[in-house]
């Protein structure tokens, strides 16, 4: 009998085993400074360079989503902008904050592309165009999170209460792109129910959403739907990098940390 | 006689021109004075399409406060806007066309969100 249960058992590890490994491979769970990193080559490789190694976590300290979303105009998705090397130059793009000009911090913002390029430019070049290489960085990551609040997941920082504590402070203004606005009527939160039994309802906070975004920058292009109720999500679709997971896989806190967003206390 | 004559008519004919070119002179160096040095000169004008975008667009925080008349026109604008933009060099017609299309989108999104409303 012993001997029935064990072979049982183990047909089941086996089954279980082989039907694992043939569902997909798991993907790497990326290093806190790697989380949101981007590598753009849609011109790089084809102009001899190394492609571009984006880095969202120093970015997205200085600036809001939308300033380069929406203002500067970079598309959401890593290759879809078709950034050219004439478009930094022409000060677009990266040439918006690149350009040899703007001051950051008391640092002046070194510029991005350029027609000439001599020898003593290589290491200017050398800092974006990275990919596959060495190149020191003005901001190390490491000295950069330690004094912020520690989150589990995605660079291990809470950003949004490093924000709130004032030890980082995005701008959301850039002169010559961004329209003067006003601030925008904080929305209402809303809860969305889970298709699980048992799992809290998800809490959305259109306030902490659109301090950082604004509206265009979801609407209608990342959410469609417009009567509540009216669209589905799905974990696949949205571990897919759909509706939520547009930053939420990529650059916002990441899928796993579930109760940052399932955050409503289930009903006794 | 001839010869004073003659003299009077030169020292008048001189100093009419000396004058002349004192006068152009002190207005030349007027006008210079006037005009920006090269530290100071001014940013080129933002084009009129540009201005019309940002006015536009600026609006998008306040989408959900607009009637259904004000949301139809200003996607209208936007409608205008893009033929303009199109006429644009490739980097700002690729910078500005994106941008728009999020404009107008949200305007649209608003409007047909509204319109869902009344149903």
């Amino acid at each position: 009998m012993n001997m029935k249960r064990f072979v049982i058992l183990t047909l089941i590890l086996v089954f279980c085993g082989t039907s694992q490994s043939q569902t997909g491979t798991k993907k790497k769970r990326p290093l806190p400074y790697e989380f949101g990193r981007v590598v753009l080559n849609n011109y790089s490789e084809k102009a001899d360079l190394p492609p571009v190694v984006f880095e969202h976590w120093i970015h997205r300290s200085k600036f809001t989503c939308r300033v380069c979303h929406v203002d500067i105009g970079f598309a959401m998705k890593a290759g879809q902008t078709g950034i050219r090397a004439v478009d930094n130059e022409r000060g677009y793009y990266c040439g918006a904050c690149h350009n040899g000009k703007m001051m950051v911090d008391e640092k002046r913002v070194f510029a991005a592309c350029s027609k000439r390029v001599n020898y003593e430019d290589q290491k200017r070049c050398d800092r974006c165009h990275s990919f596959g290489k060495k190149v020191a960085s003005d901001f190390d990551f490491f000295a950069f999170s330690q004094p912020l609040p520690k989150e589990r997941f995605g660079n291990g920082i809470d950003w949004e209460k490093a924000e709130e504590m004032g030890l980082i402070n995005p701008v959301a203004f850039l002169d010559g792109f961004t329209a003067p606005k006003r601030n925008l009527a904080a929305q209402k939160d809303f809860d969305l129910n889970p298709k699980v039994e048992g799992l809290p309802d998800i809490i959305f906070s259109h306030k902490k959403h659109t301090v950082w975004n604004g509206c265009e920058l979801c609407h209608p292009e990342i959410f469609m739907g417009v009567k509540k109720g009216s669209s589905h999500y799905t974990m696949v679709d949205i571990s897919e990098g759909k509706s939520c997971g547009a930053c939420h896989v990529t650059v916002a806190f990441p899928l796993t940390d579930c109760q940052r967003c399932h955050s409503k206390p289930v009903k006794p | 006689m001839v010869t004073r004559l003659a003299l009077k008519k030169t020292i008048a004919v001189v100093s009419l021109v000396s004058f002349s070119v004192l006068w152009l002179a002190a207005a030349s160096s007027a006008i210079a004075a006037s005009e920006p040095g090269p530290q100071e000169v001014q940013a080129p004008a933002i084009e009129a399409w540009q201005r019309e975008f940002d006015h536009v667009c600026s609006k998008t925080q306040d989408a959900m406060g607009f009637s259904e008349q004000e949301l139809a026109v200003l996607i209208q604008r936007c409608d205008t806007l893009q033929t303009k933009i199109e006429k644009l060099d490739e980097t700002r017609k690729k910078v500005y066309a994106g941008r728009l299309k999020m404009c107008r989108g949200l305007y649209a999104y608003v409007l047909e969100s509204k319109r869902n409303d009344k149903k």
